[in-house]
């Protein structure tokens, strides 16, 4: 029984349980919320939450694990939303290295930042691996809105993020 | 550990775009795993999404909806010539031994997800494996061609819509044979009821037209009425007090000549022989002398908000001109991924180009991508998407 629980309160399996949830958003509500016909990428939001909350190298995996997730239910090619929110995620937690303590609005930016980012990335990451015909203008409509969305919610997914990632278990395991 | 990730997802990439078995093993997996979360979260968010759509579209609906009925309308006379009009055409194709898609069968789905991506256009179907439906399969709807099925589970399969960038189709586009703005037309003859009724007195009224009315005279009267009628149904009605008889003429006058313009055929008129108590009636026939042979090229998809195109089409004097409004039909073939004659849409503009690149075409679809509900799928698996 306490092996039990000592799986359940690992990080990986929370991620991995957050992640399915998050997913399950992004794929209903998410999906029927579309300002402006954007579809806001909450998967992305927390990627990139997870870096501002555990550092770039957790951010990284945790982005990949979600990207990865993603690309589970996309008809594109597996590994691409993987390798794009795990930059997402590596680049959100930069804002580490720069400040010891980051300010809410210092993760705010750094959400928004690499949300942009990754929301320009995918089309060209898709270009690399022959699926043409994303980039155009309408990309810069869908990476504003992503961003200012997900800056909203910026603070409140560094904060599950976190409690995913570090608060249960000291050491976790890809923190360190 | 950056650089294992970056290993794994190029690996994950090539073997997915090599259409790996594994992948498409972890995929279903990972369904069936997230299907019954995923239906959780649809019970519990219904209610926002609801409430989103109920405050942002609902002036847009009611305004859809009458713009709707009055399509209707309209499109419930056209539907019923052209099912006359398909009947024709599949008896034609049956007598010289053509494929028709008479002989496919089709499954009905409903879509019942969407793409959660800004890029990529698939729609999800609640029918799968289980009804038939295989990858590789033709949908559509009511209207035309909507796109192809890329996955299928046992009870899912998710749609390709013709507008993706990944979507590519053999397709045949009519050619004018003039220029589009000496259009041949296709004229009906005003046509004239006319029904006399006469108490005392009944007689033929030849009738005769003057400027879209009709001149009754009516003999054997001291009184005669004239009326010009306009181009709607009226009902005309005398007394003649003078020699104490009541007449009561019904005069019906159809609307003004009505001219169709088809594109892609030179008619010719005739006049058949004039029946019996009647004039003669003029009918249009297509002149199958100039018919010109279709073009065909490659239709594909330019992504969300951006009509699909058409490549590799041929401008030449022999095949004759290309010109907006001309239908677009799939192509067929041994290695095409749907039918011939599949409705997909109309040309909506030609680009020329230089060189010999060739004109592009940019198509309207038939179907409206954008609010798909009930769709069909043809039971027609492309030789190209057998697995071997």
């Amino acid at each position: 029984m306490k092996r039990f629980f000592a799986i359940i309160e690992s990080p990986a399996t929370r991620t991995f349980l957050l992640g399915l949830v998050v997913l399950s958003f992004q794929t209903t509500l998410f999906n029927t919320l579309r300002p402006l016909g954007v579809v806001l990428q909450v998967m992305l939001l927390f990627s990139c939450a997870s870096g501002v909350a555990a550092g770039s190298e957790a951010g990284a995996v945790t982005g990949f694990i979600f990207g990865l997730m993603y690309d589970m239910v996309l008809t594109a090619p597996m590994g691409l939303s993987a390798v794009v929110f795990g930059f997402a995620g590596y680049m959100a937690g930069g804002v580490n290295a720069f400040v010891h303590e980051a300010r809410w609005w210092v993760k705010i930016i750094a959400v928004a930042l690499s949300t942009s980012t990754a929301v320009l990335l995918y089309p060209a990451a898709s270009l690399v691996v022959g699926v043409d015909g994303l980039l155009g203008s309408r990309i810069v409509t869908v990476a504003l809105t992503c961003a200012a969305f997900n800056a909203l919610l910026a603070v409140p997914a560094a904060r599950i993020a976190k409690w995913a990632l570090v608060k249960p278990v000291r050491q976790a395991i890809w923190a360190e | 550990m950056i650089v294992v990730l970056l290993l794994t997802s190029i690996l994950l990439v090539t073997l997915d775009l090599r259409d790996s078995g594994f992948v498409a093993g972890v995929r279903d997996t990972f369904g069936t795993i997230f299907r019954p979360v995923e239906r959780l979260t649809n019970v519990v968010t219904k209610p926002v999404s609801n409430a989103w759509r109920g405050v942002l579209d609902y002036g847009e609906l009611r305004k859809e909806n009458l713009a709707l009925k009055d399509l209707l309308v309209k499109q419930e006379g056209t539907a019923i010539a052209a099912a006359a009009s398909v009947r024709e055409a599949q008896e034609l194709l049956a007598l010289n031994g053509l494929p028709t898609l008479a002989g496919i069968d089709s499954v009905t789905a409903q879509i019942v997800g969407q793409s959660p991506s800004n890029f990529s256009q698939t729609f999800e179907l609640n029918r799968g494996k289980s009804s038939g439906i295989r990858v590789g399969m033709t949908v559509t709807n009511g209207a035309g061609l909507v796109g192809k099925i890329t996955d299928a589970t046992l009870e899912r399969s998710v749609v390709m819509l013709a507008t993706d960038p990944e979507y590519a189709i053999a397709v045949k586009v009519g050619n004018c044979t003039t220029p589009a703005t000496t259009a041949p037309t296709t004229t009906v003859p005003e046509a004239t009821t006319t029904v006399a009724e006469t108490t005392t007195s009944a007689a033929a009224v030849p009738p005769t037209g003057i400027d879209g009315g009709t001149t009754t005279t009516l003999p054997g009267e001291t009184t005669t009425t004239t009326s010009t009628v306009p181009p709607t149904t009226t009902t005309t009605t005398s007394t003649t007090t003078s020699t104490t008889t009541t007449t009561s003429t019904t005069t019906t006058t159809l609307p003004k000549p009505t001219t169709t313009t088809i594109k892609g055929f030179t008619p010719f008129s005739t006049t058949l022989p004039p029946r019996p108590g009647g004039v003669g009636s003029q009918i249009t026939i297509p002149d199958t002398g100039g018919l010109v042979p279709r073009e065909t090229g490659a239709l594909e998809g330019r992504g969300i908000g951006r009509t699909p195109i058409i490549r590799f089409v041929q401008a030449s004097e022999r095949l004759g001109a290309l010109c907006e409004g001309v239908p677009v039909v799939t192509a067929g073939g041994s290695q095409s991924l749907a039918p011939p004659d599949l409705v997909v849409g109309t040309v909506a503009r030609v680009v020329n180009r230089k060189g010999t690149a060739g004109p592009l075409l940019e198509v309207d679809l038939a179907a409206n991508l954008e609010s798909l509900n009930f769709v069909r799928v043809l039971l027609y698996q492309p030789a190209t998407e057998i697995p071997r």
